[in-house]
């Protein structure tokens, strides 16, 4: 599905360059379950972005159904987010002027259709959600934004799920319950690739890769 | 999810931003709204307040003694009607001066009394500037008589007065002056000459500059080159406080109106340009995930022109409301001469409600091109 051919990716920060991504080369197959580990700084969300087409590698080619992503236009790429991949954050990135239907809806096409609709219902209804569709993220707890943040993710059957350290700010029970949805998805047929410090999702995992120092040394 | 909707969920969320945005726009309507409907009056009222200052521009028969034309009030020289004529015909081209009108004046006897005789024709004016002479107008058989001449000999507006062979209607309320005027009767350019029989004479063209001059340039030096390329045979006398006093007045409401509403406009668009900056940065996390969402660069961007486009349309509607309302409510009291030429515009009123919007959008495009180009990766990996 994925295939990362010597990423290496670097940043100027405060003056000096930093290696994020070192000739990372890995291949990620449809209907995985990838765990990433690592410490931090150790290049983990630079992966999960460049993955999703969201930041261009300094170097090295990154193929997403044979597709050399950051070959496509941007618009091009944007399109293949909006349909094929799901992005979860540790900090949710709600939109938070929108009630919790808003925030489901806000990854559909301008117009979402009457079905589009009443899949962003069903899935605020699976997250437990659906009592408090009016409400704004900020009047939900930390695990029910994480909860919406997946249900959003999930709104246009992505393919593939890319989430950066989901359960980084929930408590066990959240975790698990979160954790719970990306295994539900992954036995529907989806990939995912979880950046994760905790191991709680390493029993669901068919891979474990392990970054240091933006280079892949297991998995 | 439509833009719109988005965009009023997210005005309705930062109330204070959208609020100020929406204050500076107002006010700015306001501003521009008010200034354009007093225009029309403070325009009259300049108008008026410099036509009745009078005329400023004496160009008398060339022969003429300075001395005697001050001490007497008049030329004792007279030159053909048709100098005015050929004058009259230049006001077609760009000259530097307007509103001409030749007179016949001379001291003369009415009932033992000593007055000026003064005759007056049409006023000329340049094709398309100004519609109303500069004096009054003089209607046949009648004369306007100054405030002395009617103490004296116990007349009013409606009495009949005798001068020289020919009896005449009293046509003005003689207003006292203070200046020779009070001591004048005033009659048609014809009656006069008759008169006088002095049939085809005038000794007087009166007329104004046009005040376009600068303050680098001599006007009187102008004035004369002008005149003295069409009429060799005139001395031209200027009355330069009064000149001054005119190209002042017209100055004043000229560089107001060029200082005020560039100015009003100016801050309108640095204060919502900048209530935009506030706006991308306050919502950098949510551009970044309408990205990661796959939402296009313009989509983005919509949400903050179109914002501003929103609050521009509001704005416009509030300040069209509240300028109109307050300029028919005050403007009378500001202007109470032409306070008629103060009315509701509503062409003006539909150029603000499409302009504004605009206006606004522009203001707010270097921002919405801001959050467009914020790098969103930036924005997700670092928060």
């Amino acid at each position: 599905m994925i295939h990362c051919d010597e990423v290496t990716k670097t940043f100027y920060k405060n003056g000096s360059e930093v290696l994020s991504l070192d000739r990372f080369t890995a291949e990620i197959r449809s209907g995985e379950f990838i765990t990433v580990r690592g410490p931090s700084g150790s290049g983990k969300t630079t992966l999960l972005l460049t993955l999703g087409g969201m930041q261009r590698p300094s170097s090295g080619k990154v193929h997403f159904n044979k597709h050399d992503l950051y070959a496509l236009s941007p618009k091009e790429r944007a399109s293949l987010r909006s349909a094929q991949i799901g992005f979860v954050f540790q900090m949710f990135y709600l939109v938070p002027y929108l009630d919790l239907l808003g925030n489901v809806l806000i990854a559909a096409p301008d117009k979402p259709d009457k079905m589009l609709r009443q899949r962003a219902v069903d899935l605020l209804e699976q997250f437990g959600l659906s009592q408090r569709m009016a409400h704004r993220p900020d009047e939900l707890s930390a695990g029910e934004r994480q909860r919406l943040a997946v249900a959003r993710a999930l709104l246009n059957r992505p393919k593939i799920l890319l989430a950066d350290e989901p359960t980084g700010n929930l408590d066990p029970d959240n975790a698990s319950g979160v954790i719970e949805h990306f295994v539900k998805f992954h036995q529907s047929g989806g990939t995912v690739v979880l950046v994760t410090h905790g191991t709680s999702a390493d029993t669901f995992a068919n891979r474990i890769m392990r970054l240091d120092q933006g280079r892949l040394i297991e998995g | 999810m439509q833009l719109w909707i988005q965009i009023i969920c997210e005005i309705g969320f930062r109330k204070l931003n959208a609020l100020f945005s929406l204050l500076g726009l107002t006010l700015a309507v306001i501003t521009v709204v008010a200034s354009q409907l007093i225009a029309v009056s403070d325009e009259r009222e300049t108008r008026r307040v410099t036509r009745d200052m009078g005329f400023n521009l004496r160009l008398i028969p060339a022969e003429t003694d300075l001395g005697q034309f001050y001490r007497d009030g008049f030329s004792r020289y007279a030159m053909d009607v048709s100098t005015l004529d050929r004058l009259a015909t230049q006001l077609t081209n760009n000259v530097s001066f307007n509103h001409l009108v030749g007179s016949l004046r001379r001291g003369y006897t009415v009932n033992d009394q000593g007055v000026l005789l003064v005759g007056l024709s049409k006023t000329y004016v340049a094709p398309g500037q100004g519609k109303k002479p500069m004096g009054f107008v003089i209607k046949t058989n009648t004369i306007h008589i100054g405030s002395e001449i009617a103490r004296s000999q116990k007349k009013n507006k409606g009495d009949t007065m005798q001068v020289g062979m020919k009896r005449f209607i009293i046509a003005n309320d003689p207003i006292e002056t203070g200046t020779s005027d009070d001591i004048t009767i005033f009659a048609r350019l014809g009656d006069v000459q008759s008169i006088l029989g002095l049939n085809g004479k005038i000794n007087e063209i009166e007329a104004i500059d046009c005040l376009c001059l600068t303050a680098d340039e001599d006007p009187l030096t102008i004035l004369r080159r002008e005149i003295s390329g069409i009429l060799p045979d005139v001395q031209v006398v200027h009355k330069q406080k009064l000149a001054d006093a005119r190209a002042k007045q017209r100055q004043t409401r000229e560089k107001v109106n060029a200082v005020v509403l560039p100015s009003v406009l100016l801050a309108g668009a640095v204060w919502v340009a900048l209530l935009a900056v506030f706006n991308v940065r306050d919502r950098r996390q949510e551009i970044g995930i309408l990205r990661a969402l796959g939402k296009s660069g313009w989509r983005i961007a919509g949400l903050f022109l179109g914002k501003a486009f929103l609050l521009g349309f509001v704005a416009a509607v509030i300040g069209v409301v509240l300028g109109m309302w307050a300029v028919m409510e005050f403007g009378p009291s500001l202007f109470p001469v032409t306070k008629k030429a103060i009315q509701i515009n509503p062409s003006l009123a539909f150029q603000m409600i499409i302009a504004t919007p605009l206006f606004a959008a522009f203001s707010s495009f270097i921002p919405a091109m801001l959050a467009v180009s914020h790098d969103p990766a930036e924005t997700l990996r670092d928060d």
